[in-house]
């Protein structure tokens, strides 16, 4: 299926609404195998909230560009080159501390983002990111949290905490990268990336982390289609039933 | 910080000024922990306003195999119900 998403409006929310849902694949991949029940079903109820804004986003999406086709094919018919998430989000659940690191990653970003399309002039997105910057604002408390816990917790919590934060630290760099269409969609994106910044900073130095310099990376930028080498597979799970029974409903 | 796992007793309120109700249990580490997993796991679906966690050892409960000493007693005496008295006309609300 070709899909061919043109307006900037439209090719700005794609990245976010991707960035969710992608997210909230990974965290559904946690389902039943969090630490202890009650953080298993709190990740859920996160993963829940990207996909719920994921789905409002691609409906938007669908609007302004006056789409053929709908949200779940946006979801189940698009290759990896045609997703446009950060890099950061696809990384793999490796242990609790990375699906922790990477969400605490993820939320103050994604606060800086929707703090400012509160005030969007297209009045649908600004009142859907009044409702997501609510939910945001828990999942960041539950994050931040976290990277406390680990960070101030024993030896061995520490370590990989520090070890999950390295790993990911390589994918931040994209994120401040701003385009013309993210210049075009966003008030302020110098403030994105200096809030991240102090807020990242701060928080490392709180929960005893040290942030390591990153080598220079020949990675291309997720705004292109470019990933790392997991979105393919897992969105090979992830589409597995659509694409083998496409008129298959539930 | 405190360490080690422990069960907590949730209160949730519906709505303000109603009185909070017991929902279940949950576990955690501290208070902190605690009032955010009784958040999610019992106020996902918009059951209330507020929430309480009360450490479960810190309520008191009257031991299972006294109930009988403690609670039959009550049964057979119907003339605790203040039920023997003659209501006088004209009073509405008793």
């Amino acid at each position: 299926m070709k899909i061919s998403i043109e307006k900037s409006e439209a090719r700005f929310l794609l990245r976010l609404a991707d960035t969710s849902t992608i997210l909230g694949q990974r965290l559904a991949e946690m389902c039943s195998r969090g630490p202890i029940l009650e953080e298993d079903i709190a990740l859920s109820n996160i993963s829940l909230d990207l996909f719920g804004r994921a789905e409002e986003l691609y409906k938007l999406i669908c609007t302004i560009e006056n789409a053929s086709y709908s949200p779940d094919d946006l979801v189940f018919r698009r290759n990896e080159r045609e997703y446009f998430n950060l890099k950061l989000v696809e990384q793999p659940n490796d242990d609790f501390a990375w699906v922790i690191a990477r969400q605490f990653m993820h939320d103050i970003y994604a606060k800086a983002v929707f703090s400012q399309l509160v005030n969007s002039k297209n009045s649908e997105l600004a009142g859907l990111a009044a409702k997501v910057l609510k939910e945001i604002k828990y999942s960041y408390i539950h994050s931040k949290d976290w990277m406390e816990r680990l960070g101030l917790g024993t030896e061995e919590s520490n370590t990989r905490l520090q070890r999950a934060v390295d790993h990911l630290m390589k994918y931040v760099e994209e994120i401040f990268m701003f385009d013309a269409v993210d210049q075009e969609n966003l008030a302020d994106c110098a403030l994105i990336h200096t809030t991240w910044e102090n807020d990242f900073n701060q928080t490392l130095a709180a929960c005893n982390l040290v942030r390591k310099p990153v080598m220079p990376l020949t990675m291309r930028d997720y705004r292109d289609g470019f990933h790392s080498e997991h979105l393919g597979t897992m969105l090979s799970v992830m589409q597995y039933l659509p694409r083998a029974y496409p008129d298959a409903k539930w | 910080m405190d360490t080690g796992d422990k069960v907590w007793e949730v209160f949730v309120q519906k709505k303000g000024g109603q009185p909070f109700k017991h929902a279940g249990s949950c576990h955690g580490y501290d208070k902190k922990m605690a009032i955010q997993n009784a958040r999610d796991l019992y106020t996902r679906r918009g059951e209330g306003r507020a929430l309480w966690v009360v450490p479960a050892d810190a309520i008191v409960s009257v031991p299972f195999d006294e109930e009988d000493a403690y609670f039959d007693p009550g049964d057979d005496k119907v003339y605790r119900h203040a039920t023997f008295y003659k209501i006088p006309d004209g009073v509405n609300y008793l």
